[in-house]
């Protein structure tokens, strides 16, 4: 894309730029034309727009076209990125007229951009090609184009996958629309955890064990989640592989305890809360030689282990000073500090570009905080309406997912990092508890 | 590699659970028991689609053929001496002459008021020596889960410990947590949230 050509995005872009304190320059990474600074959830929305998507082969008797446009819409929407025009009617297949035509109408109602999706609608298989075009050029220039090879028929998932390209297209970053929310659901005694589509759409469950499962966490390969389960009557530790026919393994079931599983990020280890010694403390589990180093030694109660991205060091809670508060030490359990006091603080959870834990503080209700990791900064996202806890990050560090009781019962939901756009994930009856965000899908 | 790893650390866990045991600070409970995986793989979806084109299958290639890890399952074998099981949760019952005990918020030290019940629970447990004693700990809603199942279990012990210096046989006890999964009362108010923070007794026969 030549300079001058965006010119007009960019101008408009710059404006987040200049107030953002984080702005990064204009980027050009992984190969695409970077300019929208992502930084912030406040910055100015770029105007796409998402008509409709044109079936150019087979028939459309379910209405793919409007509601694979419509999801994608969603997602683009969610990003905190976009702001979606959309339009009934798809373009006409080949008929490059009316595209023209099409762009021009939408271009004159201010959008910036224009997504157009080409499906080819098969009994066994559904096949998508996106073309994002530059509005603000006179010829409507197209920016790219990018076939789906999506197994089966999962419009789904085709949707998500071409709104992570279109936020990869203007950003440098994939989205997060293609990633899964695993959590519990179901009452105090009787909770299973599911796994959803990470805009709560699809829900199947991952246990059916009758028992209680808490606290899913996903591996960093988003193959498999680590939980706990009453399901052999006391607390263990399992590991599930959710889209492979392949057993469950046990990974911890000592005496007391077995809570609170963090993959490290390379998928090599798993943190985890034991009682076996004692009391509650801080162990990692080796996968590959099954050996188990203990990292925290302390009276009082340590546990929720979460991984700084480098894996050099770990964030847990302490009652050592009287009430929970947060800490961090090395892989090795040492260089202990304090990062948080006077608290009730509980649910580290590191980010993933690793600058900021995010935590949940009770002050009569709870509520989700972010703190950065030298200590400084502590700011609280949610607030005003009921409990907010159990946050989890999704993969790029740009939204948390967490579950909120503010409407009467537990929900998950989701929020930009600044707090803003929080908006509910499972519509369900069922409470939802504990929702984990997966990593990207392979 | 993968394969091969999950069962290392199957088999590996039997070993430490059968090493860990001999060191367990608590005789009271017996050792950790590393159950081998259950052979019901927990398969989520089928990748079968879904009206509206939906499924919750990845694409990814290793992960889209249905049944090809299941090929290179290991079978598990006990590699190690089986290690004596922990109690069976579901047969203990509770008896009317253990009292529960309860906890200030976010505590888990026996109030004062508490021992004179802990010292009856203790009583009843010394002159029925063959019953083995299962302690739930127990956290009301507030706070939160991970850090109410560490709570719950800490609470048990503190029981537990009280029970064992009034003279009852550390071997007789078993504790479980259960956090704040399982309360007894269930309003949003401090009468009702006191009710829970509890130490539950539940016996069994030898």
């Amino acid at each position: 894309m030549s300079v001058q050509r965006c010119a007009v995005i960019i101008v408009l872009l710059l404006v987040a730029v200049l107030v953002t304190p984080w702005s990064l320059p204009l980027l050009r990474a992984q190969g695409v034309d970077v300019f929208i600074n992502i930084t912030s959830g406040g910055s100015k929305k770029l105007n796409i727009a998402v008509p409709e998507f044109t079936v150019v082969s087979g028939t459309d008797s379910q209405g793919a076209g409007k509601q694979i446009a419509a999801i994608t819409g969603a997602d683009l929407t969610f990003s905190g990125l976009f702001s979606v025009v959309a339009a009934t009617g798809a373009i006409p297949a080949n008929n490059a007229a009316a595209l023209q035509q099409s762009w021009k109408e939408f271009a004159a109602a201010g959008a910036h951009a224009a997504l157009h999706g080409l499906l080819t609608i098969r009994p066994d298989r559904l096949d998508g090609e996106m073309r994002l075009y530059d509005l603000t050029t006179p010829e409507h220039r197209l920016i790219t184009t990018k076939k789906f090879d999506v197994p089966g028929v999962q419009g789904r998932r085709l949707a998500h996958k071409i709104a992570d390209e279109v936020v990869l297209q203007f950003t440098g970053e994939p989205g997060v629309a293609d990633t899964k929310i695993a959590y519990v659901a179901g009452p105090r005694g009787a909770k299973e955890i599911v796994v959803a589509d990470y805009d709560g759409a699809s829900p199947v469950p991952l246990t059916r064990n009758g028992s209680i499962n808490l606290t899913p966490v996903w591996s960093p390969d988003a193959r498999s989640l680590a939980y706990t389960s009453y399901k052999q009557g006391y607390p263990d530790l399992y590991r599930a592989f959710p889209f492979e026919r392949r057993p469950e393994q046990t990974l911890a079931a000592f005496v007391g305890i077995n809570t609170a599983p963090a993959f490290s990020p390379d998928g090599k280890s798993i943190a985890m809360t034991l009682s076996k010694d004692g009391n509650p403390e801080v162990y990692v589990l080796t996968l590959a030689t099954g050996t188990m180093r203990r990292l925290t030694r302390h009276a009082g109660i340590d546990t929720e282990p979460t991984w700084a991205p480098t894996g050099r060091q770990l964030a847990f809670i302490s009652d050592r000073t009287g009430s929970p508060n947060l800490y961090v030490m090395d892989a090795e359990g040492t260089s202990v500090r304090q990062l948080t006091s006077g608290g009730f603080h509980t649910q580290p959870r590191w980010s993933p570009k690793g600058d900021a834990i995010a935590y949940t503080a009770r002050q009569g209700i709870h509520d989700i905080w972010l703190i950065n990791v030298d200590g400084s900064n502590p700011r609280r996202l949610t607030g005003g309406g009921g409990d907010n806890q159990g946050s989890t990050w999704a993969p790029s560090g740009r939204h948390l997912a967490f579950q909120s009781n503010r409407n009467g019962r537990w929900q998950i939901m989701a929020m930009l990092i600044d707090g803003s756009a929080q908006a509910v994930i499972t519509t369900g009856a069922a409470e939802a508890t504990s929702p984990s965000w997966s990593p990207r899908l392979p | 590699m993968a394969t091969r790893g999950s069962f290392l650390v199957v088999t590996s866990l039997l070993v430490l659970a059968a090493i860990g045991s001999g060191c367990a600070k608590r005789p009271a409970t017996t050792q950790a028991a590393a159950p081998a995986p259950t052979g019901t793989a927990s398969t989520m979806a089928p990748s079968s689609s879904q009206p509206g084109g939906t499924t919750a299958t990845p694409s990814g290639p290793s992960m889209s053929q249905p049944g090809g890890g299941g090929t290179a399952t290991p079978t598990p074998a006990p590699a190690a001496p089986a290690p004596a099981a922990r109690p069976e949760v579901r047969t203990f019952v509770a008896v009317p002459e253990l009292q529960d005990v309860f906890f200030d918020f976010d505590k888990y030290d026996i109030r004062p008021a508490d021992t004179r019940t802990l010292d009856a629970n203790a009583a009843w447990l010394k002159s029925n020596p063959n019953h083995l004693v299962l302690i739930e700990g127990h956290a009301d809603e507030r706070g939160t889960n991970e850090y109410n199942l560490a709570l719950g279990e800490r609470r048990a012990k503190s029981t537990m410990n009280y029970l064992v210096s009034q003279g009852v046989q550390a071997n007789r006890v078993t504790i479980i947590s259960y956090g704040e999964e399982r309360p007894t009362c269930m309003e949003k108010s401090e009468g009702c949230w006191a009710k829970n923070r509890r130490a539950h007794f539940l016996v069994k026969p030898r």
